[in-house]
């Protein structure tokens, strides 16, 4: 017929011209290595660095490197979680509302915590709390789940397969488990900081909407044992 | 886009190793704010507060440093009239602490040589958004209640011009407008901070407040106050009555009188309400407004006098104090001393001040502001008609350039 007649003679044509038809390719060639951004590693004096470090340097000193993105930073105060996590937040672009958003957050959290710490009694003030990051860092790991489920098609009937998940998929379940509650799960005149703010300081401790849910993923995968051996990767 | 997926693939430890890294820096920074939160470091704290913590005793070598006023003492002095920042920092950190600034310390100086046999001296405290006007008036009026004066403090004049729900006419007088939300606010505030003065001031008049309500002549002024609290209608009433009352008894001796305003130009610019028919209000049309512009004028016949340290503030009616018929006002009551923000006036002269002054504050607003609404521009004398002419910007935006 004519459509796979014409998709296969696209696709010869495009083996054939590869520079004529438009393909989304990287203008790095292969000998390009990926920028290296750390402190640390240029800061040691060249008597430090063990045998590999040192040929790893001497090859980059020969190799073009790619540019560096601009979200990518040496600073101290620049987190690459936290980037990912307003970059999440982000919604038409606007990345200064975003970040805003995210600094008032980290704002309040340190607020909340510091009027917890200074009506605590003496015993219990080293137990609480006041680095907002700490907070962030140790909310997401709480809320990450360690099994996942996927769905499998056998013989017309789909099913929910419990499949283990990788870190990237772990940490992008639990960011976006958090800004989608925040989002829909708030009075009309919360503010975001306020309500992300409430949220994280529930995760820290384990409790809230966000650890139900992943306690909820995965008992529906304890459940679902049976389908386990569906999965062949 | 691709670009950055491959990296992120090709290096999935990548984002691990940065993470560990960071948590091991931030676990160090963790353990520094907590020592600084368990043990404050001794060094910065003697160098940026102060153990001296009555304004009446603060010098030229207390500027710059911090002094705490007790919590107690704040909920006295300030049920109302701390910006709302400044009272989110006393809620996370359980103190309050005010910083010492030139402008506060110069105002005290005025207010310590002041003659009280001399008519009322007003001050202006003026500056560009975010320079810590309110915060010095706070501080003046800490200091003159520490004194034992009776603190007159309208925390935001703005406020009663804007924003108000229920407008009711006036029982007094058919033209004017009532607004019973605010006047009820402020007396509940008013009674909070000065509760010795309403024992001791009596009323020199009957007032009617009703068919069955009114104050006998001689009863304490704590009575006009509850009188305006139980009836809301009579609010604005009550608010006048007592700055009438305040007013005519300042020169009996008893205490000393500090009106201190905070966005004075309010008072003398638009407002945003309405009348029924869709009218636009002019603020002399408000109770409350109208009353406190007479609390602002010159001519009380005091042998104890009082000062009226007031505040403009940068919002759209900045043009407004600049405007003929309030410059009228000031002017012809003469003297009108300048707090400068940026910069002390090391010796003010005040015979010679007293015509320079509004054609200073002319200068000082044309240079330090971008906007100046036109109306002000068209209405002011032929001096500053050629600094300010030249920014003829649009009355819109609302933007000045300290945002």
């Amino acid at each position: 017929m004519a459509a796979p007649s014409a998709a296969g003679l696209a696709r010869r044509l495009r083996a054939w011209l590869p520079r004529l038809t438009p393909v989304r390719w990287s203008r790095y060639g292969p000998s390009y290595l990926e920028p290296d951004v750390s402190k640390e590693l240029y800061q040691k004096p060249l008597e430090e660095l063990s045998e590999e470090e040192k040929e790893k340097l001497k090859l980059r000193a020969v190799h073009p490197i790619k540019a560096a993105p601009p979200s990518v930073s040496t600073s101290v105060f620049s987190d690459p979680m936290i980037s990912k996590f307003t970059n999440m937040m982000m919604k038409n672009g606007n990345k200064v509302l975003a970040r805003s958003l995210m600094s008032q957050t980290l704002e309040a959290i340190k607020r909340k915590q510091l009027e917890k710490y200074h009506k605590a009694p003496e015993g219990e003030k080293e137990t609480i709390e006041c680095n907002p990051y700490v907070i962030f860092h140790q909310a997401l790991k709480n809320c990450q789940p360690i099994i996942g489920l996927s769905s499998i098609t056998r013989g017309g009937k789909t099913y929910q397969v419990p499949v283990p998940l990788n870190d990237s998929r772990k940490r992008f379940l639990a960011m976006k488990w958090l800004i989608t509650e925040c989002r829909e799960n708030k009075h009309r005149r919360t503010l975001m900081p306020e309500k992300l703010s409430q949220e994280l300081l529930q995760a820290f401790n384990n409790e809230g909407p966000i650890i139900k849910k992943k306690h909820v993923l995965h008992k529906m995968a304890e459940a679902n044992r049976a389908y386990a051996h569906f999965r062949w990767w | 886009m691709l670009r950055s997926l491959r990296g992120l693939v090709c290096h999935p430890q990548k984002l691990d190793h940065r993470y560990a890294l960071h948590t091991a820096a931030k676990d160090c920074l963790s353990s520094l704010v907590k020592q600084d939160v368990q043990t404050p470091a001794e060094g910065p704290r003697a160098v940026f507060y102060t153990s001296e913590n009555d304004p009446a005793n603060h010098a030229e070598h207390h500027e710059g440093r911090h002094y705490t006023i007790p919590l107690e003492e704040v909920k006295a002095v300030f049920p109302h009239g701390l910006p709302h920042r400044f009272q989110q920092q006393i809620k996370t950190f359980n103190e309050a602490c005010l910083m010492v600034r030139k402008p506060a310390l110069e105002l005290f100086a005025y207010l310590k040589k002041s003659n009280f046999a001399h008519p009322a001296v007003r001050y202006v405290i003026y500056g560009e958004k975010g320079t810590g006007k309110t915060m010095t008036l706070c501080h003046v009026v800490h200091y003159c209640s520490r004194q034992g004066w009776l603190v007159l403090h309208i925390p935001d004049a703005h406020l009663w011009v804007k924003n108000c729900r229920e407008l009711l006419q006036s029982s007094y007088n058919k033209d004017r407008l009532d607004q019973p939300l605010q006047a009820s606010f402020w007396l509940k505030n008013f009674k909070t901070s000065n509760e010795r003065f309403l024992k001791e001031i009596k009323t020199q008049r009957k007032y009617v407040w009703g068919k069955r309500d009114s104050t006998e002549e001689g009863r304490p002024l704590g009575e006009v106050v509850e009188q305006g609290l139980a009836r809301v209608r009579n609010a604005s009433d009550a608010v006048g009555v007592v700055l009438k009352e305040i007013k005519q008894q300042c020169h009996l001796g008893f205490f000393r009188l500090l009106v201190a305003v905070d966005g004075v130009n309010a008072l003398w610019g638009r407002t945003t309400l309405k009348k029924e028919d869709k009218s636009p209000v002019s603020p002399e049309e408000l109770t409350l407004v109208y009353n406190l512009r007479k609390m602002m004028r010159n001519d009380w016949d005091s042998r104890t006098g009082h000062s009226i340290p007031e505040e403009v503030s940068q919002e759209r009616n900045r043009g407004a104090l600049l405007e003929r018929n309030s410059l009228d006002h000031w002017n012809q009551h003469g003297e009108l001393w300048n707090c400068k923000w940026r910069g002390c006036r090391d010796d003010p002269q005040p015979d010679w001040f007293a015509f320079q002054t509004p054609f200073c504050l002319f200068a000082a607003r044309a240079a330090g502001e971008a906007q100046l609404s036109s109306r002000a521009a068209i209405s002011t004398t032929g001096i500053a008609a050629g600094c300010s002419t030249r920014e003829r910007t649009r009355r819109r935006g609302r933007r000045s350039c300290g945002s």
